[in-house]
């Protein structure tokens, strides 16, 4: 049910004809968990609280440094040593009193990543590393949660949504997780552009209306400002979701 | 026997912007190979120091994964092979 006050704050996004009220109260019932503090965790975090997603999860198991804030827009200078979590959940709770966040700093790992996103109707990729990547897409493939993948480096970043059983996931793509440590290099502005594409990809997918980047890859090369899109298939030898027992 | 090859964003850089890339070859290892001919430093990229492809890269034939086989996938006139790349920074 949304309230009055729920009518005037998203009133224009209301009055988009295949959204309307009945996708704003989609939206207040849903639950999302993002994954990650970074810049894609915090800009998809800032609109997913703005555009009245009900429930929200943020999920980070790292302290806010000085050499964050290029590019994590929720956390301020007052804010280092801070958990992330709880350092993103201040500013959101400011910004949308009519929302539940709930912070939680923790480390995701294979034991414990199917119990962080049980019950959500959706996870947002906002991790920094392949390997937490990874748990995280057979998590979500075990509990058949959507999840929608953003990566970044530099000015390239990618997006993909994964509808586990009907999509291709992460590891359909890229069978063995990369062992590689990489230190990317990244411009604020690239996880911001990413995060905004996965959060309009959760509208849609949560309201129910549009059409998603299931079976694509989106590509962003800021270098030369061309977005390219990938077909994805399918891996029927798929360790995660092919038909092997996950 | 031509092969078309879909380069990443990111290795278009080393080819100067060029997208797609007519290569021969009967495998993916082959026609990557012809490749790598032609724009050596798309290697260093792609490959470690064993010469293997980087677990960050992925060889698409036909928008479809080529794993387990890899490098030894058979293709044919008019396939095309997507080289991509994971970014896992957020």
């Amino acid at each position: 049910m949304l309230t009055k006050n729920d009518l005037t704050r998203y009133e224009r996004q209301i009055l988009y004809p295949d959204f309307g009220e009945e996708g704003q109260k989609k939206l207040k019932q849903s639950h999302v968990v993002v994954a990650g503090l970074g810049g894609l965790g915090c800009s998809a975090s800032l609109y997913l609280t703005c555009t009245g997603i009900g429930h929200v999860t943020l999920i980070d198991c790292d302290r806010v440094e000085l050499s964050n804030l290029n590019r994590q827009v929720l956390h301020c200078e007052e804010d280092i040593g801070e958990g992330k979590p709880f350092s993103a959940a201040q500013k959101l709770a400011k910004l949308n009193s009519s929302i539940e966040v709930i912070p939680v700093f923790k480390k995701i790992t294979e034991h414990n990543a199917r119990e962080i996103i049980k019950g959500a109707n959706l996870v947002i990729d906002g991790m920094d590393n392949f390997k937490t990547r990874f748990i995280v897409n057979k998590a979500c493939v075990a509990e058949g949660i959507p999840l929608i993948h953003g990566g970044v480096y530099g000015l390239f970043g990618e997006v993909t949504t994964i509808l586990p059983g009907r999509t291709p996931c992460l590891a359909c793509i890229f069978p063995e997780v990369p062992h590689e440590k990489v230190s990317f290099p990244v411009f604020g502005v690239t996880p911001a552009l990413i995060a905004i594409l996965q959060v309009t990809e959760a509208i849609k997918l949560l309201a129910g209306f549009g059409s998603l980047l299931t079976g694509k890859m989106l590509y962003f090369n800021g270098d030369t400002m061309d977005f390219t899109l990938c077909d994805l298939v399918k891996n029927q030898n798929c360790k995660v979701c092919g038909t092997k027992e996950v | 026997m031509s092969i078309k090859v879909r380069l990443h964003p990111i290795l278009q850089k080393l080819t100067g912007g060029q997208e797609v890339v007519e290569v021969t070859g009967h495998t993916t290892g082959e026609c990557l190979a012809n490749l790598e001919s032609r724009f050596p430093v798309i290697k260093q990229l792609i490959r470690d120091k064993r010469g293997q492809l980087r677990r960050y890269c992925e060889i698409l034939v036909n928008s479809e994964s080529t794993y387990p086989n890899g490098l030894t996938t058979p293709v044919k006139d008019g396939d095309q092979i997507d080289i991509v790349v994971f970014f896992g920074g957020g």
